[in-house]
């Protein structure tokens, strides 16, 4: 098949692919553990509880407050002082995960490299820091009088959490997660310094190997703004349809 | 833990080769930080104002130009100006400056959304005010609105500077050698004790940050106390 676009021959539009590929599997997976992640540190946070909530503002402080790129490099180059050496020789080794019902192989992948790894945990430490934060301004926006309301209906203070308030927090906290989301996917970048072959990795491959700096940064631009618009546009839909559902001027 | 390694190397990663070679370090990440924070500031200011004053099809190329900033990564941004700046402006543009341009235009189209925000939010009747005393759009909102909203503004600066202090450590991809660079160069001297230099590293942005927090908290504190007594008067008058 041939891909060239811009002048730019097919093969190197194809690691620009393969590596927007990778940008693109590499946020999705940050997203979902980082939206774990950030529901548990948030709940430790606003925990009355001083065993839980120390710990997390301490979290939230350190890893809201130094660089990503910095903890890319601490994960990726300290990692072998961290974690026990039998993981780390799992992890340095290729992999072939196989799913073969009844004989017949149905489905095999390559897990991905060390690299891969290391920038996957460094992107979702730093993001679960920001999605708390979010979930927490998102729990802090309802109105105090909805918390009353609910407890003079005579609801115990735990169901008035679970069925009042974070319904409506879920509302307010739902466009800045979309925001720290397209923020993953452009944070992404940063572990090509630990040479993760993502979007812009290759990118400066491509350059390299061509000189053609405009055509190679300029496809890769593109990409990525596409990535972030596609998000966007998401999160214009569900806002579309709950502004029909609750009407317009409710709480979004 | 064995701290050896940033100790033996304490001066290199707090200012570099200076003062026998260039500034670098932590001391160039400083430098760094705040050529960019004003340089954001004033995009900021400019593009914001410009935001709200706007309408029509300016309104729209506006909001497409800073979303264009906002959509993708710093490092590509970096990437752009590092090559084509030079080619655009037909002489070599130092790494230090490309850095610097493109931070602060990341930050200033973040911030500038802040500032039409915290425009937007003084109340119509300022507006009206100011308008009925014979004053122009534009004197009304040097005069009234934007002294008004200046104080609102001043949390997402804040922030805006903090991602910016912690975004000049990708300036490490074209080879300045800031703080983030430094340490890789250390890190892969030494070859062993990678954490120490790394927590290391990570304290001493913690540093700048909370230090950056804790005089915009106080500043913010003392705001308040002067508004507080602008009330006060207001009430004992």
């Amino acid at each position: 098949m041939d891909l060239s676009i811009f002048g730019l021959a097919s093969i190197y539009v194809e690691w620009l692919l393969w590596g927007f590929g990778v940008t693109l599997l590499l946020s999705a997976a940050t997203c979902v553990a980082a939206t774990l992640g950030g529901l548990v540190i948030c709940a430790a946070r606003i925990s009355p509880l001083r065993v839980f909530s120390i710990p997390a503002r301490i979290y939230l402080a350190i890893f809201r407050n130094t660089p990503l790129l910095v903890q890319i490099f601490f994960w990726y180059f300290a990692g072998s002082a961290i974690f026990p050496t039998p993981l780390l020789d799992w992890f340095n080794n290729p992999h072939t995960v196989t799913i073969a019902p009844a004989g017949t192989t149905w489905l095999s992948f390559k897990l991905p490299s060390f690299e891969f790894w290391a920038g996957f945990v460094s992107l979702t430490f730093y993001t679960t820091a920001f999605i708390a934060e979010e979930f927490r301004s998102g729990l802090r926006a309802v109105d105090a009088g909805q918390r009353e309301g609910g407890l003079s209906l005579g609801l115990s203070p735990a169901l008035v959490f679970i069925l009042i308030i974070v319904p409506q927090a879920t509302r307010h906290a739902f466009a800045p997660l979309l925001g720290q989301y397209m923020n993953a996917i452009k944070n992404s970048s940063l572990t090509m310094a630990i040479g993760v072959a993502e979007l812009s990795y290759a990118s400066r491959q491509v350059e390299t190997e061509t000189f053609q700096t405009f055509e190679a940064f300029g496809i890769a631009t593109i990409l990525y703004i596409f990535a972030v618009a596609v998000v966007e546009a998401i999160g214009e839909l569900v806002q579309r349809r709950r502004d029909r559902k609750y009407g317009r001027g409710a709480v979004t | 833990m064995n701290f050896d390694v940033v100790w033996n190397n304490l001066p290199y990663l707090l200012w570099g080769a200076w003062p026998q070679g260039p500034l670098g370090g932590a001391a160039l990440t400083i430098v760094l930080s705040l050529f960019s924070g004003i340089a954001s500031a004033v995009i900021g200011l400019v593009l914001g104002v410009w935001l709200f004053m706007a309408r029509g099809i300016v309104h729209t190329v506006l909001l497409l130009f800073l979303s264009f900033f906002r959509s993708i990564p710093v490092l590509m941004l970096i990437f752009w100006t590092y090559f084509l700046l030079p080619v655009a402006l037909g002489f070599s543009v130092p790494e230090l400056a490309t850095v610097v341009c493109a931070l602060a235009f990341i930050g200033g189209a973040y911030l500038a959304h802040g500032v039409a925000a915290g425009l937007r939010s003084v109340g119509g009747g300022q507006w009206e005010a100011g308008i009925s005393l014979g004053l122009g759009r534009w004197r009304v909102l040097r005069l009234i609105i934007l002294p008004q909203s200046l104080r609102r503004m001043a949390p997402s600066f804040v922030n805006q500077w903090v991602a910016l202090i912690k975004d000049t450590s990708l300036a490490y991809v074209i080879g300045v050698p800031e703080l983030s660079f430094v340490a890789t160069q250390v890190n892969n001297r030494a070859m062993v004790y990678p954490a120490e230099i790394f927590l290391f590293v990570a304290a001493v942005y913690f540093v700048i940050c909370g230090a950056l927090d804790l005089v915009a908290g106080a500043v913010a504190g003392k705001e308040r106390e002067h508004t507080r007594g602008d009330k006060a008067a207001k009430t004992a008058s």
